[in-house]
């Protein structure tokens, strides 16, 4: 069983996580990345070469491939068309967050792949960083005894290419960062936002990008707890890190300040021109692949679900409402 | 699949086994321990049994992996050797130079291949320095620094204050601890051309030992290494930084963690608790033990070597003279 061979194809390397995705499962015993498929030739050809997996002259012939398994890292709005593409020509599809960009696509998304019979993960990585899985478990544990708050970032750094275009990506910072902070909190606490207030900036520390790269979300969850996240692009060139996944959590015992990712080395480099931060964690797309690959194998159901893609998506839609209405915002309103 | 078994099953051996039990394609057969005790305690511990001669375990296993305290390793290497096993041999590699020399020697002819614990090399921020180095960020080495400072390892217990207390056993902090900072330093700078170090081993401090040590390469970069047993109980803090002509790359272990509790309650008062946790196959035990089996399977290139673990034992001692006699120490002319 455990040495079954998984045969994996990629549906889309649009989103640069495709690369890490495929290196961990490359170096994984039992698994054979057959085939990519890239709506960009070019983009297409560059992957395939770099990781010497072989080039797939459509989706459809890579489907007919004898695929156990895709990852769908296109753009944000092809998320939609791949996965329903796939939908029961594989035992499990991985989605790249976010879901998709309504909540539409994302219902017939997960519609699809029921009624297929296909089971549907979105990519959390952020849940196999081993500092969130030791957080959840003293929260488990009771540590803090009841949570009153919980502040976070998700800073980035300004990505470019078709994340700035709505066409493709369907929003900016918020939809591109609220997705994975939100997923964290859902799972710490089995508790879903029900209000969401939000000021979002639109070519604010970028002049002229087009599309928002500030966001700073208020909300509340089901549980009680009350929250904020700060979504924006707002770690420049210059800057010693991409950015950061931070949750600083208030209860009644006390707090834990949580840098998710702060496992640094300290490079200055005169060819870089700038001091930067080498991270030495583990790396959270291995634990994610690793999850994956196991889920094809075992036939058992996915760790996080498009019901949690959907959800976490929901709040970054509530976010762009509450920004463009002026008012907090109900889950269940929208 | 590797049948592994441990000789000596002390404080690093518990270590080991942490790391032996959760790998795949390894059968932990059992332990030889001069405390018979201490074997039946560990075989009830981790499963296995305990072996009543060095002789029965050989004869069960193909990988021994040693953990006795550093005088003793010698002994057990060369039995070892003799019965063509693949080796895993605890730092330092020997407490003697001729000891080391003696065994690196046998094993090359026997055939029998022997790693080296030179764990710092598989700490995941070291090994990220060491890329980082290689990948040319920070241009050719220059000024090396690190330090590895605690406090004299578990006073009060019956066997270890009394061992590591006794030089002519233990080595001091330097054969102990800079055997750790002296093969990373190999590792990013190179060959070591001289040695000069002051500290407290000649000293007569009871349960304190420390030590300042200069390094010169023959690349022509210069390094400083502090280790010491010295510093206040429940202390322990290490350092890396290594500049190049073309920057410069450190870490300290009293950054941040990506984990930071504070919390209080009326029994404990005020905590904060530091975390930084990694993934199993990360922890860098396991990952120097896995590194090994997949050396001895064909997978990998070693990290490091015999010969790697022999020259930081030579540097160790070399450092240790230069603090005896107080001069410089050429390394081409140190023979022990």
């Amino acid at each position: 069983m455990t040495n079954q061979l998984v045969r994996i194809g990629f549906l889309g390397i649009a989103h640069m996580h495709s690369v890490s995705y495929a290196h961990n499962l490359l170096a994984m015993p039992g698994v054979e990345v057959v085939g990519v498929w890239d709506r960009t030739d070019a983009s297409a050809a560059e992957w395939s070469g770099r990781l010497g997996v072989a080039r797939f002259a459509s989706a459809d012939e890579l489907l007919a491939a004898g695929l156990d398994a895709v990852v769908v890292c296109s753009e944000n709005v092809y998320h939609r068309p791949l996965v329903e593409q796939a939908a029961g020509r594989v035992k499990a599809i991985l989605c790249e967050k976010p879901i998709a960009t309504t909540v539409a696509d994302a219902q017939a998304m997960i519609d699809r792949c029921a009624a297929t019979n296909t089971r549907l993960q979105i990519a959390f990585p952020v849940r196999f960083a081993p500092s969130v899985v030791e957080l959840k478990r003293q929260l488990d544990a009771g540590l803090l005894g009841e949570i009153y708050t919980v502040n976070c970032t998700n800073h980035g750094s300004m990505p470019g290419g078709w994340f700035i275009d709505p066409d493709l990506a369907g929003g900016g910072a918020v939809l591109d960062h609220t997705v994975h902070v939100i997923d964290v909190l859902r799972w710490f606490w089995g508790a879903e936002v029900t209000e969401v207030y939000a000021e979002v900036g639109d070519s604010l520390l970028h002049p002229g990008l087009g599309i928002d790269d500030a966001g700073l979300l208020s909300f509340t969850l089901s549980n009680g707890v009350y929250g904020t996240l700060d979504t924006s692009w707002s770690r420049p060139p210059s800057y010693t890190i991409w950015g950061d996944v931070k949750l600083e959590i208030l209860g009644e015992h006390g707090v834990v300040y949580a840098d998710t990712l702060h496992q640094y080395v300290t490079v200055a480099s005169n060819a870089a021109g700038k001091t930067q931060w080498a991270g030495y964690g583990s790396d959270m797309d291995r634990g994610l692949m690793a999850d994956f690959v196991e889920m094809v194998r075992t036939g058992r159901a996915p760790s996080i679900t498009g019901e949690d893609g959907l959800r976490a998506m929901q709040v970054a839609l509530a976010a762009y409402q509450s920004a463009k209405t002026g008012q907090p915002v109900k889950l269940s309103n929208l | 699949m590797q049948r592994v078994g441990v000789i000596g099953t002390g404080a690093i051996a518990a270590v080991h086994l942490d790391g032996w039990r959760r790998m795949p394609g390894i059968e932990l057969i059992g332990y030889y321990d001069v405390r018979a005790d201490a074997a039946e305690r560990a075989a009830q511990r981790y499963g296995g049994q305990a072996f009543a001669t060095l002789a029965d375990l050989f004869a069960a296993v193909d990988v021994v992996d040693i953990c006795t305290p550093g005088v003793a390793h010698k002994e057990n290497v060369l039995a070892a050797a003799a019965a063509g096993k693949a080796i895993i041999c605890e730092k330092p590699l020997a407490r003697h130079l001729a000891d080391a020399i003696e065994m690196v020697e046998t094993c090359e002819r026997a055939g029998a291949p022997l790693f080296p614990a030179q764990v710092v090399r598989f700490f995941p921020m070291y090994a990220r320095v060491k890329e980082r180095i290689d990948a040319g960020a920070i241009g050719k080495p220059a000024v090396y620094r690190s330090a590895r400072n605690g406090s004299f390892p578990r006073p009060g217990r019956d066997f270890s204050a009394p061992h590591y207390a006794d030089f002519n056993l233990s080595g001091g902090v330097v054969l102990d601890v800079a055997v750790h900072d002296i093969d990373f330093a190999r590792w990013c700078c190179g060959e070591v051309e001289r040695v000069f170090a002051r500290g407290l081993t000649f000293a007569g401090k009871e349960f304190k030992d420390h030590a300042l040590i200069i390094l010169r390469f023959a690349s022509g970069a210069v390094g400083h290494i502090e280790v010491s047993w010295a510093h206040p109980r429940t202390t322990f803090r290490t350092r890396i930084e290594v500049a190049g002509d073309g920057g410069l790359v450190e870490w300290d272990s009293i950054d941040r963690p990506p984990l930071v509790y504070e919390l209080y309650d009326d029994e404990h008062g005020f905590r904060r608790i530091g975390s930084s946790p990694t993934a199993n196959e990360d922890e860098p035990y396991y990952a120097e033990l896995a590194h090994f089996i997949d050396v001895l399977e064909g997978r990998a290139e070693a990290r490091v070597t015999a010969r790697d673990g022999l020259e930081a034992v030579r540097v160790a001692l070399a450092a240790i003279e230069s603090m005896r006699t107080g001069k410089v120490i050429a390394m081409n002319e140190f023979g022990g």
